[in-house]
């Protein structure tokens, strides 16, 4: 059984049709990446995976349940025990340190746990700024506390929106090297991207256009084809 | 850790270090409790302390002599005015006797003179109130008649009772047997624009010592800080436990007291009720600005995972903690207001009302959670995706 | 351009800019019926403090020894002077007839009744006068003793056919004539006599307890003194005395011209009693002072009092209005940062903010006002039945107040969001 499932999704904003009939297989411990241009419905793929919207129409299977059918509230739990999100804008709570945003989402989850938040923040190389506010680190340094934030309750599934939209070369390496890291650990990633470098260390591609699944393939080649693109 | 220790460090953190935006909430609730503490303990102790400045109009209680009675000995005013319920403010006791000045039928009044700053306050005297033996104080129209200046000399004529009795029918005035007569200095003149102004007043020894006799008084006169109540049941009491004394309220004074003083309550009543009433607004809407700012952050701690309960237990935790302190704060400052209108209108202190403190911190909390359920409940219908994607 | 932003700010930005105007339309109004309440409380309270009766009273030049001395050797052989019934319109002919609220001649006589000496003292009761100002009113004892209660029977009324030649007694003297209300008393003066019924007792709490109260016209007819009064009885608003009105009380004719003006021009009660000298020929008229001292006492106090829960509640809205204000422009600091990453100018950048604000302000601070003044109103009518009186002033105070606390509001708040770096506000730090 697959981790995640989309059958015949579709989503329809009026007349337009943001989703036509997508349908995706992730299995567990894959690495894949969801490129596109805007407005290919990335964006929406996204919050439907990251249970913060839902299909017009089809089925969204996550571990067998079909989440498209279910109430805020029961997303609200799938997303808190399942999921763990990486914004491209970062988002962390600007009045609380690096620390406390990690335990934030212990919270939500069980019972936090400042030890253990600790190691995944040391996990990310960010030990010694633990007790910094949001605006007293740079770019890459909070992206790096929202990887640790999204990681800390060892979800199903880790989900990136452009996690390096926002980052310079050196920190998208870094940020790229966490990602193998919890690849071969065994994490299931999906990152949402239209950085071909980041599409490239993928496992596998899929792209969107208008709305549909336009190719899926093994990441070296898309990779390659994108970076013939973009010279 | 506990979850709820966590919980307090989210809100603690909130609080200290978005301090701006917390100043700004917390300016706001204090304000509204400044004024609301401030004006429900001026308007609570208003009554007693406007009650004081109604007291200028003079005495609100007299004492006669029952009808049986020629006078009132000084024991049972004494003991009347031990049943008056209040406090009283001031006791004087006339003792009136006919007199003549230059042959002419004139009223000498015996009280003790200093007694009438507290019962008569709007006495406006020229010159000074008698202080020495022998010094008397003349009413206006008297001074006008006899042409009586500060400083003059004026020989007052008595006929004991008894002596008037025995020459019944016979001119009094001339060369009486037994005539008593004393040499007195005008000391002031009494201008009060009414009766007062046609008497003559001398000091309570200079009586006693012109009748030869110990004095018996015609008419007291009380002043009492009471409300209506309080002084029927006075008179009540008195009627019963002083035989020789008849108590009657001064029904100008005491029924234009609480027609004025009713409608001045209800004044200062309503004027706390409608600044209540905008200013709790002012307060609600501010607090509903402050939380409206960080759709942000609720719609983020949707995306991860945060129920729409636990949301609002955080921010009602917030507003409750802005509550208590702007309602503590409040009270403090709202005593202080209390405090400044009774020393520099009423020249006189306020006390403290515990009571107020929960109220006020009571009501703030119920201001502050109401202004923030609406924003925060708006911010959680929100889809996360929406709110984190932009604004 | 400008003005296409402040467009595009206000009608799309509705729901924001709907509370501040809102918040600002409430302090507004919050100032507006404070303010208007604390100018008009003086004349309103005054009106109240009418209810102790006559602080004036205008009796015959020569009148000044009175009945209470006669009685002590019974020798009635000083002549009592009288004023002129005719006069008495005067009163609301003088130069602050307008403050002259109420006011009744009076005429008392020595009679005697079922074989008891007392006094009869006869008046208006509900007196109905028709000025030439246009101005209507009843006065009288009804009003002027407005702390009597009747414990039998009713008042006279003057309108009533029949009740010219009735009279009221007061209690004490109805309980030792065993009198009610209804029954006919024999009431004999010099040689006059005759019968009257009863129309009420009353209680005054006072010596007049002891007394009869008649129309004018019978008393004037008992006593043989048609056309003749004792004294006038007089209730007029009047402002507290300060050192110049204690002055002129003593002697108007040593203030100098502009000080003389001053106080002749002002409502004070010995430059009403002076005025009421000059329009009652042989008059002296006098301040009561048990009434016209507390009435200045009760006042300040009433207005000090206003004026301090008027600016607390000022400060109040001052703040609570400030506040919103900069919490709505701290809101903004990513707008700003934005606006400030394109080139513009802080000094361009405040200059928008504020014109929002401005006209934000505007809106709110005249709906506010309108509001603010049915507030006044409401207090008006529920305390005292009678309108508030909308003072010249409250109109600048307001605005003034309104673009004050609008400006102290925004200036702070727009300098922070300046100072920030655009690049860390865009970055949504």
């Amino acid at each position: 059984m697959s981790l995640l499932e989309l059958k015949h999704v579709y989503k329809i904003y009026g007349d337009l049709h943001a989703l036509d009939d997508v349908n995706l297989k992730i299995e567990e411990g894959e690495w894949v990446a969801i490129m596109g241009p805007s407005g290919s419905g990335k964006s929406t793929v996204m919050n439907i995976i990251g249970c913060m919207d839902k299909p017009t129409k089809g089925e969204v299977l996550l571990d067998g349940k079909d989440i498209s059918k279910e109430s805020s509230q029961g997303l609200t739990e799938i997303r808190r025990d399942k999921i763990g999100l990486i914004f491209q804008q970062f988002h962390l709570i600007n009045y609380l340190t690096a620390l406390e945003n990690v335990m934030v989402a212990q919270y939500y989850h069980s019972m936090p746990d400042e030890a253990e938040a600790m190691e995944a923040l040391e996990r990310v190389g960010l030990a010694d700024r633990a007790n910094h506010l949001p605006s007293q680190l740079s770019g890459g340094e909070q992206q790096r506390v929202c990887v640790a934030r999204a990681l800390i309750n060892h979800p199903e599934l880790i989900l990136a929106d452009e996690p390096t939209g926002n980052l310079d070369e050196t920190n998208e390496r870094i940020v790229l090297d966490l990602f193998r890291q919890l690849h071969a650990e065994g994490t299931t990633l999906i990152v949402v991207t239209h950085d071909a470098e980041v599409g490239a260390s993928a496992e596998r591609v899929i792209t969107l256009e208008y709305g549909k699944v336009t190719s899926e393939n093994g990441g070296t080649e898309f990779g390659k084809a994108a970076r013939k693109d973009v010279i | 850790m506990k979850r709820s220790t966590m919980y307090l460090r989210m809100i603690t953190a909130s609080l200290a270090r978005r301090k701006s935006r917390m100043l700004v909430a917390l300016l706001a609730v204090t304000v509204g409790s400044t004024i609301l503490a401030g004006l429900v303990m001026v308007y609570y102790d208003m009554p007693r302390q406007m009650g004081e400045q109604f007291l200028a109009y003079g005495a609100n209680m007299i004492f006669v002599p029952s009808s049986d009675s020629d006078g009132m000995t000084s024991e049972e005013i004494e003991q009347a005015a031990l049943n008056i319920e209040g406090d009283v403010e001031g006791v004087i006791s006339y003792c009136y006797e006919s007199a003549t000045i230059n042959d002419a039928p004139v009223v000498v009044a015996g009280c003790d003179l200093n007694a009438t700053l507290e019962t008569s306050p709007y006495w406006q005297i020229e010159g000074a109130l008698p202080q020495a033996k022998g010094e008397i104080l003349v009413g206006l129209n008297q001074a006008d008649f006899f042409s009586l200046h500060v400083g003059d000399k004026v020989t007052v004529s008595y006929i004991p009772s008894d002596v008037k009795a025995a020459i019944e029918g016979e001119n009094l005035n001339g060369e009486v047997e037994g005539k008593v007569q004393k040499e007195f200095t005008v000391s002031g003149l009494l201008d009060t624009g009414s009766t007062e102004e046609d008497y003559f007043f001398i000091s309570e020894e200079d009586m006693a010592a012109l009748t030869g006799e110990t004095l018996t008084y015609d008419v007291t006169e009380l002043r009492v800080n009471a409300d209506s109540d309080a002084l029927a049941a006075s008179v009540e009491r008195i009627q019963q436990a002083v035989p020789g004394v008849t108590p009657q309220l001064v029904k100008r004074i005491t029924e234009s007291q609480t027609t004025v003083l009713s409608k001045l309550s209800a004044l200062v009543l309503l004027v706390t009720i409608i600044t209540l009433a905008l200013t709790m607004i002012c307060v609600a809407t501010t607090m509903t600005a402050v939380v409206t700012e960080r759709r942000r952050e609720i719609g983020l701690r949707k995306a991860l995972g945060a129920s729409d309960k636990s949301i609002m237990l955080e921010f009602m935790g917030e507003g409750l903690m802005l509550g208590l302190i702007g309602g503590l704060l409040g009270s403090l400052l709202g005593f202080g207001f209390a405090y400044l209108v009774s020393t520099n209108v009423f020249n006189s202190t306020i006390t403290f009302l515990p009571a107020l403190v929960p109220v006020t911190v009571f009501v703030a909390l119920a201001v502050t959670a109401l202004a923030c359920i609406m924003p925060v409940r708006n911010a959680t219908k929100v889809d996360p995706a929406l709110v984190l994607k932009g604004e | 351009m400008f003005f296409r932003m402040i467009k595009g700010v206000l009608l799309r930005q509705k729901g924001k800019m709907f509370m501040i105007a809102f918040t600002i339309a409430l302090g507004a109004s919050l100032a507006t019926a404070m303010l208007s309440v604390m100018f008009d409380v003086g004349d309103k309270v005054n009106q109240e403090l009418k209810t102790y009766g006559a602080n004036i009273t205008v009796v015959a030049k020569e009148a000044s020894v009175v009945d209470s001395l006669y009685e002590v050797d019974g020798a009635s052989s000083i002549p009592t002077s009288y004023l002129k019934e005719a006069d008495v319109g005067n009163v609301k002919k003088i130069f602050w007839a307008f403050n002259i609220v109420d006011f009744a001649p009076f005429i008392e006589t020595h009679v005697n009744v079922g074989g008891k000496d007392a006094i009869m003292v006869g008046s208006w009761f509900n007196h109905h006068l028709s000025l030439d100002t246009g101005e209507e009113l009843d006065a009288g004892v009804i009003s002027m003793r407005s702390w009597w209660t009747i414990e039998d029977g009713r008042w006279l009324d003057e309108g009533q056919k029949g009740d010219a030649d009735k009279v009221m007694l007061g209690t004490t003297l109805a309980q030792e004539l065993g009198v009610s209300a209804g029954d006919t008393v024999k009431i004999a003066c010099g040689k006059k006599s005759g019968e009257y019924e009863v129309v009420g007792i009353y209680n005054a709490g006072s010596d007049e307890d002891s007394e009869i109260f008649a129309p004018l016209d019978l008393v004037q007819d008992l006593s043989k003194t048609d056309g003749l009064i004792t004294s006038i009885e007089v209730s007029a608003i009047t402002t507290p005395d300060n050192e110049l009105s204690r002055q002129a009380a003593k002697d108007p004719a040593k203030l100098t011209v502009a000080e003389y003006e001053t106080w002749y021009c002002t409502a004070y009660v010995s430059s009403i009693c002076y005025q009421l000298q000059e329009a009652i020929p042989d008059g002296v008229a006098k301040a009561v002072r048990q009434v016209a001292e507390s009435e200045g006492a009760i006042l300040d106090k009433t207005q000090l009092l206003m004026v301090l829960i008027t600016i607390l509640a000022l400060i109040g809205s001052a703040l609570g209005i400030s506040n919103l204000i900069t919490a709505s422009v701290m809101e903004r600091s990513q707008e700003i940062g934005l606006l400030k990453a394109i080139g513009a100018h802080d000094r361009a950048i405040s200059a928008l903010l504020l014109a929002e604000m401005i006209i934000v302000a505007i809106l709110g601070g005249a709906v506010g006002f309108g509001v603010g003044y049915g507030f006044a109103q409401i207090i008006g009518y529920t305390v005292f039945s009678s309108s508030i009186n909308l003072s010249p002033m409250v109109i600048p105070l307001v605005v003034t107040l309104v673009i004050l606390v609008t400006l102290a509001g925004s200036i702070p708040a727009i300098r922070t969001v300046l100072r920030l770096d655009p690049a860390e506000v865009l970055h949504g730090r």
